[in-house]
């Protein structure tokens, strides 16, 4: 027996039969696209605790019988594929890039969202602009550049310029810093707060959600960063762990059951930040209204 | 405490001029309340004051200081927001604090300072809890509090009452008339609401269009409006604006009727009357006839708008008890009493 709202027991309303029918095809469909989808990721993580045999055996084999877990300290402790530290070599490469772009892209959004100067939305109109620009056309000058600097081989023309800004990331957290009622940042004035203090210490901690997104969004991309690392690093040591899978499979072909067990460990830390944060990431792409 | 002195002060926004050229002086201790219809350019000049924006030509001295060009935490004023803008991520004795901090006072003497300002305002219980454990009404005290902490030359308020309700609204107000008797300051208020301006000002200074219309008191604004915008902005319900032809010791008005005005030089005039200079007369007494189109009952008055034959509106501030219904016909007597007299160019005769 429910509540009473005017001496009628409340009960839960019956779902219609046509309304059941349409609830179930729609999901019925859904799954099976998202069976698509998810079936490489499946078929990732059962190979990973197969042997390279029975990855290939025929009748397919949908679940690893028995399972071969010595493949994952297998892999760890292998002398021709350094998976440790190519990982951590991941870790370092997209909490720098993160840290980057929060940093540098917050200051740039703080400018054009919550200051006002000469040519603010020029300026603003052409840091968009740089999103239609594909990367491969500024790569052999800027290419070029790093290697007169003898920055060539290190991590820096893959962090560094993040340190500048990205457009994407200035786009998105402007949308957020424009949100930031304007009478906080006159209050802080009044305060006799400098501008650099009221980003700090008003408007930041006002879009602590907007930085964790674009945080988020630029761990995942540098994590899966692919050319960059390629074009500059030559020393499979400083290998992310992206292009580390990459050349091991080029070099041991046969090897599968050992490329799955690696392409699990690297997809495994995006897999698990994304079901932690995916209510910020659908927030993040519904307010950039990209990608 | 310091006047606050405006001289030839504008504001263009690109070819766009909001603020044409204010001469103003605020004395020292006074409460002068900005006044006008959405747009003139009221908070613009108030922020302009602050340091806010930018003062394009002109200059503002504030304690016989020059200002213009200095930054808004070195002018001596302190700003009370219409939406608090009380730091959310911090507690109210942070809020309170944080400019003490930013000026480099040392921190007993901060928590003195905030101590004492909280006792003032009784918000000592409210110093632990951030704005959103807050209502409307104790944010705003937190909020006077802020400006009060810091004992500026100047108060700025900026319509601060303007999103609390109608019981807060007047808590608030006799707070602040309190807080200008006990600290003695210089305030400069701004609101359209009228019944602030009018309780709350020492002088008003009516604004329209980026220009001040009018300086004065509450009593001057509203018995001696120096033009028709004031005539027709101060008071509500509105002054009755009656065009009429004047001549020969008379007005004339356009249904006929003479009325004596002795001295009246000839020529288009308009005769205005506060709807408390109405009544509803016998029809033999009548100065005017028509047909009452509203009624409003306020309790212990009454406002009857009322559409004359020739298509004027005029409006009756009637007793609360008055018996006219829609419809009705009213028969309308005239008491000239503090009636003013507007010449073709809008300003008083």
């Amino acid at each position: 027996m429910g509540l009473l709202r005017g001496g009628q027991p409340l009960t839960k309303r019956r779902t219609a039969p046509r309304k059941l029918g349409q609830s179930l095809i729609y999901h019925a469909v859904m799954l099976a696209i998202a069976a698509v989808f998810l079936l490489p990721f499946y078929w990732m993580a059962i190979s990973a605790f197969k042997t390279t045999d029975e990855i290939f055996a025929r009748p397919v084999t949908w679940f690893p019988d028995p399972i071969h877990w010595a493949n994952v300290p297998d892999l760890l402790t292998r002398t021709d594929f350094p998976f440790l530290r190519q990982f951590f070599n991941s870790v370092f490469y997209a909490g720098s890039v993160a840290a980057a772009v929060v940093f540098s892209c917050s200051l740039a959004a703080y400018s054009f969202g919550c200051l006002r100067w000469r040519g603010r939305n020029l300026v603003f109109g052409l840091t968009v602009c740089a999103l239609l620009m594909p990367a491969i056309v500024t790569f052999l000058p800027v290419y070029l550049g790093w290697t007169k600097l003898g920055l060539n081989g290190t991590y820096w023309p893959l962090i560094a310029p993040y340190l500048l800004g990205d457009a994407f990331y200035i786009f998105m957290l402007r949308q957020f810093f424009m949100g930031v009622p304007r009478e906080l940042m006159d209050a802080a004035r009044l305060d006799g707060a400098s501008e650099f203090r009221i980003w700090w210490q008003i408007v930041l901690p006002q879009v602590r959600v907007a930085l964790v997104i674009v945080g988020l969004f630029a761990v995942v991309y540098t994590w899966n960063e692919f050319f960059g690392p390629l074009i500059y690093l030559q020393d499979r040591e400083k290998f992310p762990l992206s292009l580390g899978l990459f050349t091991f499979q080029a070099a041991r072909a046969r090897e599968w059951s050992a490329v799955m067990t690696g392409a699990l460990i690297t997809a495994l830390p995006m897999v698990i930040l994304f079901l932690l944060t995916q209510r910020l990431f659908r927030q993040g792409l519904a307010s950039s209204s990209l990608k | 405490m310091g006047a606050v002195q405006l001289t030839g002060v504008r504001k263009l926004f690109g070819q766009l001029e909001v603020i044409k050229g204010v001469d103003l002086t605020v004395a020292d201790g006074e409460l002068v309340v900005f006044v006008g219809p959405s747009g003139c350019g009221k908070s613009t000049l108030l922020r302009m004051i602050a340091g806010l924006e930018d003062v394009d030509y002109g200059d503002i001295r504030i304690a016989g200081a020059d200002v213009t060009e200095l930054a808004p935490a070195r002018r001596g004023v302190a700003m009370v927001f219409q939406n608090y803008a009380l730091y959310p991520h911090m507690t109210a004795y942070d809020n309170l604090a944080y400019g003490l901090r930013r000026a480099g006072m040392a921190r007993a003497d901060v928590d003195a300072r905030v101590q004492e300002t909280a006792a003032l305002l009784q918000i000592t219980e409210l110093l632990p809890r951030r704005p959103k454990a807050m209502s409307g009404g104790q944010r705003q005290r937190v909020a006077i509090g802020r400006a009060i902490v810091r004992k500026p030359e100047v108060f700025l308020f900026d319509e601060p009452l303007s999103n609390l309700d109608a019981s807060l609204r007047v808590e608030m107000r006799s707070q602040i008339a309190r807080l200008h008797h006990d600290l003695k300051a210089t305030m400069i208020f701004v609101t359209h609401d009228q019944v602030e301006a009018m309780t709350l000002a020492d002088r008003i200074v009516v604004l329209n269009a980026g220009r001040v219309e009018q300086v004065g008191t509450p009593r001057e604004v509203y018995h001696n409006p120096a033009n028709l915008f004031v005539a027709g902005f101060i008071g509500s319900p509105a002054m009755n604006l009656i065009p009429a032809t004047a001549g020969q010791g008379a007005l004339t008005l356009p249904w006929g009727t003479k009325l004596d005005w002795p001295g009246a030089s000839a020529g288009s005039v308009t005769l205005g009357l506060r709807p408390d200079r109405l009544s509803l007369v016998a029809e033999s007494q009548a100065q005017a006839t028509g047909q009452v189109t509203l009624v409003e009952h306020l309790g212990d008055e009454s406002i009857l708008h009322i559409r004359l034959a020739g298509g004027a509106s005029l409006t009756i501030k009637a007793p609360g008890d008055v018996g006219a219904r829609l419809g009705d016909t009213a028969h309308i007597g005239f008491d000239l009493t503090n009636a003013a007299l507007f010449g073709p160019d809008g300003l008083r005769l």
